[in-house]
């Protein structure tokens, strides 16, 4: 018996995503993961000051506007030839740091942990039918619990990103050179109260609560696996007294470990609706046109592949391949790698805040050259973000952006390989067909975050009929 | 009505103003109302400084507004050189005056709302700012070419 | 760091406010006088910034907001149900009060396909549908941030998607509470007040006179630098920004008392020029937000 399964909207990520599913016999054949939102920042850009690119890119996203801040200053600094004192490393290096903690609790509270407990029914927010919770009353109650200490322990992890950055969300800090402003002691001794604070919850509450839900829901270190091929631009390294601190750019792929070669990254458009002179581009080479019309398109989301092939990025990938979680690949483990990751950007913030030195001026009067390209790589708290741009005549003149998401929740290319988060829903078995928990669950370990991933968005379906308004 | 009366009105509007506001200040409890009081007298504060500000420049300015006929004349190419970039003063005309943009604050870095000098702007102030005292309060720097 | 900020009689006021309001609304919410009102929370074409930045603010906060003041029926970024079990919740709404809050400007283009915020009976519910069904029979309707209040971000030159502000698809009162992302404690401050006594005092442009009535420039702790003529040359610098763009003086706001994130730091004490997020007008009529290149020489 065939039939098919319609989420839409996922709620508990950023932005609009619809799982388009369909179910043979309980267990999934097919699946497409659609981005509903479409602003179009690659076409926006152009025009603008060079220098505007930090502050504007960083509203492509709330929840993780530092990792845009941190891919466009990289890519402005590429583009102009400037090499970073590794003061401005450790001091950008702390604001992006404390997205990757306020980012990794709210998506365990927040967004994830509702698929897993019972939150108080009496509360309208929380109010839903939910099955299959196994959580026995005690310790789902004290997880929710958590959940609402949580709120105060993410929003110090901003708290701490304003301290150096300005304001959060959308920072001032990250900028050319380092960071606007100067650390100070009194600044350095705030921030480490407030990390010991958030290190206290992650290693006495997160973790342990990560652990609860692992315990009880075992299947799922079975199910959403995806490839297994991890991808990563690195994150918290190249500095010239510290060295690496978390990764490399690496790759993996069948069991192999490889240093990422920025070249073979190629995005395609056979499934969005875009058209180009060319199905598969570079990051430099061409912004595709918008194109509704187009028939054998489902989705807005591009496809990005790294040699051809569609690779994860995110925590589990990191984690993968600095080989410090190696336990297995699923739905399960993207949320424990998740955790597990938050404890040590902790770790890592800490190690950098002992290498501060109170008052160094990172700041100068910059010149924009009249003609230069450059590209930003970085990992960032969902994964590997990338921005390519070009200047002309001392304006933007190109602007390329490949996201985390627009990595996992990529569409297919001409060989119809699905993207990594269909993959990972097809073959899943679904309990009940009325309630298809299993597929958000899935879904959510990846931390989709649409308003970054998708460019266009229109219904691709050809099973509804498309209801116009005016 | 001379400039001057015109601005002893203003001014002596805008001292009753805030007496009345500090009046109102004391009686207050609610923290709300006090906000809102306080909040005024920011406001009213700022429009003393703006017409002091008037005045120092009126006083100040070489060129008379009234008269501007004696002073330096731009045509539009001159006018174009002021762009507030390269180290260039910032010149904006309304009007057929021509205005020193270059450290009046709404300016920042010599842009606003999207506007840059070294052009005639007649037709967005007229758009933008109707009615608003905001001319006589800018240095003058000379007239456009007729 | 704390303790001597809030040592500012200034900014004690300011932050008790917002704070007295929430307290009182709480208590009379508790005590019966006041009845707990729906919330919706109706995100559209923006990026999620502002349920963030509710998520950061704190006396009152998002806990405060949740559990005590407000039923909030509808939050695609918190709630627990998905689907079309969470587009019925939503439109099972309409007939009911309730105060709706929209974050993100409107798609236009194509009919708004653009942007789709759900499902409901099979068919794909866009923001501009969502806004018109659910917009007029709103108790009030608040718009937070740039993108809701005027197009912001989302609108930028050459406006991809036709977004527009929530107002131009509205024609009734909108409340608006700009900024990018808009401020904790105005959209609390603005929030307690309606449930205590209605709609509060609103400018010209509809924006609450208890937040946005002065100029940063009037407030501004760099102000002596201006007065004399100390620019700064660079980010990083300690003295006025105005040389390098700063957008304070043409955005009324009270950034400089208020503060962000626990009331910690901001834009101008962080060394860079305001940007006026605050302003109608954001981004495109701002920008440049930074340039080194203006009336002084290299
Ligand atoms: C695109 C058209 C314009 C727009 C939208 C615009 C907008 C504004 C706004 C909103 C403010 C006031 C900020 C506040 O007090 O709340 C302002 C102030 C000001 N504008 Fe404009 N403006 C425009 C054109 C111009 C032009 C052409 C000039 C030049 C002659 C100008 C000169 C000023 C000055 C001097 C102020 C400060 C006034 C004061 O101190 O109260 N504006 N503008
Ligand atoms: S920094 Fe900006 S707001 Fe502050 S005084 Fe200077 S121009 Fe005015």
């Amino acid at each position: 018996m065939s039939e098919r399964i319609v989420i839409n909207p996922v709620t508990r990520i950023s932005g609009f995503l619809e799982i388009d599913t369909t179910v043979d016999n309980s267990i999934v054949s097919d699946a497409q993961t659609k981005g509903l939102l479409f602003r179009g920042f690659e076409k926006m850009l152009t025009g603008r000051s060079p220098f505007d690119a930090v502050y504007f890119t960083q509203r492509i996203c709330g929840i993780c506007s530092s990792a845009h801040a941190m891919a466009s200053t990289m890519a402005l600094e590429d583009a102009m030839d400037i090499a970073v004192p590794d003061q401005g490393k450790y001091l950008r290096d702390i604001i992006h740091g404390c997205e990757y903690l306020q980012n990794h609790i709210r998506h365990f509270y927040q967004y994830t942990l509702p698929d897993f407990i019972k939150l108080p029914q009496n509360n309208t927010l929380f109010a839903a039918n939910q099955t299959d919770l196994r959580l026995p009353k005690p310790k789902n109650d004290l997880i929710a619990l958590h959940y609402l200490d949580s709120l105060e322990i993410s929003r110090s992890a901003h708290e701490m990103l304003a301290i150096l950055g300005g304001k959060a969300p959308h920072n001032h800090g990250i900028f050319i050179g380092g960071i606007t402003t100067q650390a100070t002691k009194e600044k350095i001794s705030r921030l480490y109260s407030l990390l010991h604070n958030i290190k206290e919850f992650i290693d006495n509450k997160m973790v342990p609560d990560a652990q609860t839900i692992a315990h009880y829901y075992q299947d799922y270190f079975d199910m959403g696996r995806g490839y297994g091929n991890f991808l990563s631009f690195g994150c918290f390294n190249n500095y010239s007294q510290l060295g690496t601190l978390y990764l490399n750019p690496f790759t993996y792929h069948d069991d192999v470990k490889q240093a990422l070669d920025p070249d073979k990254i190629t995005e395609n458009i056979v499934t969005s609706w875009y058209t180009d002179q060319t199905d598969t581009f570079t990051p430099y080479e061409t912004i595709a046109e918008p194109d509704r019309a187009k028939s054998q398109a489902y989705s807005w989301v591009k496809a990005p592949r790294y040699d051809g092939l569609p690779y994860e990025s995110g925590p589990l990938a990191r984690m993968w391949l600095s080989g410090e979680y190696r336990h297995g690949i699923s739905a399960m483990d993207r949320t424990l790698a998740r955790v597990f990751e938050a404890k040590k950007i902790a770790e890592i913030i800490k190690v950098l805040l002992s290498n501060l030195i109170p008052g160094v001026d990172l700041q100068q009067k910059y010149t924009i050259p009249d003609h230069t390209v450059g590209k930003g790589l970085i990992d960032t708290t969902r994964g590997a973000l990338g921005h390519w741009l070009k200047i002309e005549n001392k304006v933007i003149s190109f602007y390329q952006l490949i996201t985390p998401t627009t990595w996992n929740l990529s569409t297919r290319t001409g060989d119809n390989l699905p993207g990594p988060g269909e993959k990972a829903l097809i073959g899943t078995r679904i309990n009940d067909t009325a309630s298809p928990i299993e597929l958000g669950r899935i879904i959510r370990s990846f931390d989709p975050c649409i308003s970054c991933a998708t460019h266009l968005y229109r219904d691709g379906s050809l099973v509804n009929s498309v209801q116009i308004v005016s | 009505m001379s400039e001057q009366q015109l601005y002893n009105k203003d001014f002596e509007h805008i001292i009753s103003e805030i007496n009345n506001t500090i009046d109102s200040l004391y009686l207050t409890k609610n923290c709300y109302d006090k906000n809102k009081l306080l909040n005024n007298l920011r406001r009213q504060i700022a429009n003393i400084t703006m017409l002091m500000q008037n005045n120092r420049i009126n006083t100040d300015s070489m060129i008379d507004p009234k008269n501007p006929t004696a002073s330096k004349v731009f045509t539009p190419a001159e006018l174009a050189t002021y762009t507030g970039k390269d180290g260039n003063l910032a010149y904006v005309a309304v009007n057929g005056v021509v205005y020193d943009m270059t450290n009046v604050a709404a300016w920042g870095g010599a842009t606003h709302f999207g506007l840059t000098p070294g052009k005639d702007l007649t037709g967005v102030f007229a758009s933008c700012h109707d009615g608003q005292p905001i001319l006589s309060t800018l240095p003058v720097v000379g007239v456009m070419a007729p | 760091m704390k303790n001597k900020t809030n040592s500012c009689p200034n900014q004690s006021e300011k932050l008790k406010l917002i704070s007295m309001l929430a307290n009182k609304a709480i208590a009379s919410i508790k005590n019966g006088s006041l009845k707990k009102r729906n919330l919706v929370w109706l995100e559209l074409t923006g990026c999620s910034g502002n349920i963030i930045s509710l998520l950061d603010g704190v006396n009152p906060g998002f806990r405060n907001l949740a559990t005590q003041m407000v039923n909030i029926i509808y939050d695609n970024s918190l709630m627990v149900a998905d689907g079309e079990a969470a587009m019925e919740k939503l439109f099972s709404i309409a007939d009911d009060d309730y105060i709706l809050l929209v974050e993100g400007a409107v798609a236009t283009k194509d009919d708004g396909l653009y942007n789709v915020i759900g499902q409901l009976n099979g068919q794909p519910v866009t923001a501009y549908r969502a806004i018109n069904e659910l917009g007029p029979k709103a108790s009030y309707v608040i718009a937070m941030g740039a993108c809701a209040c005027d197009g912001g971000v989302t609108a930028a030159k050459p406006n991809p998607s036709h977004a527009v502000s929530i107002q131009s698809v509205l024609n009734r009162k909108v409340i608006k509470l700009p900024g990018c992302p808009c401020h904790p404690d105005w959209l609390m401050g603005t929030l307690s007040y309606i449930l205590l006594y209605g709609q509060p005092e609103l400018d010209s442009k509809d924006r609450p006179t208890m937040f946005y009535s002065t100029l940063i420039h009037d407030i501004c702790p760099r102000r002596p630098f201006f007065d004399q003529g100390i620019f700064a040359e660079k980010l990083g610098d300690k003295t006025c920004m105005f040389k390098i763009g700063c957008r304070g003086p043409v955005t009324p706001v009270d950034c400089p008392i208020r503060k962000w994130n626990q009331h910690v730091n901001w834009p101008i004490g962080d060394d860079s020029p305001c940007i006026g997020c605050a302003q109608f007008g954001f981004p495109d009529r701002m920008e440049p937000f930074i340039s080194y290149n203006t009336t002084r020489e290299e």
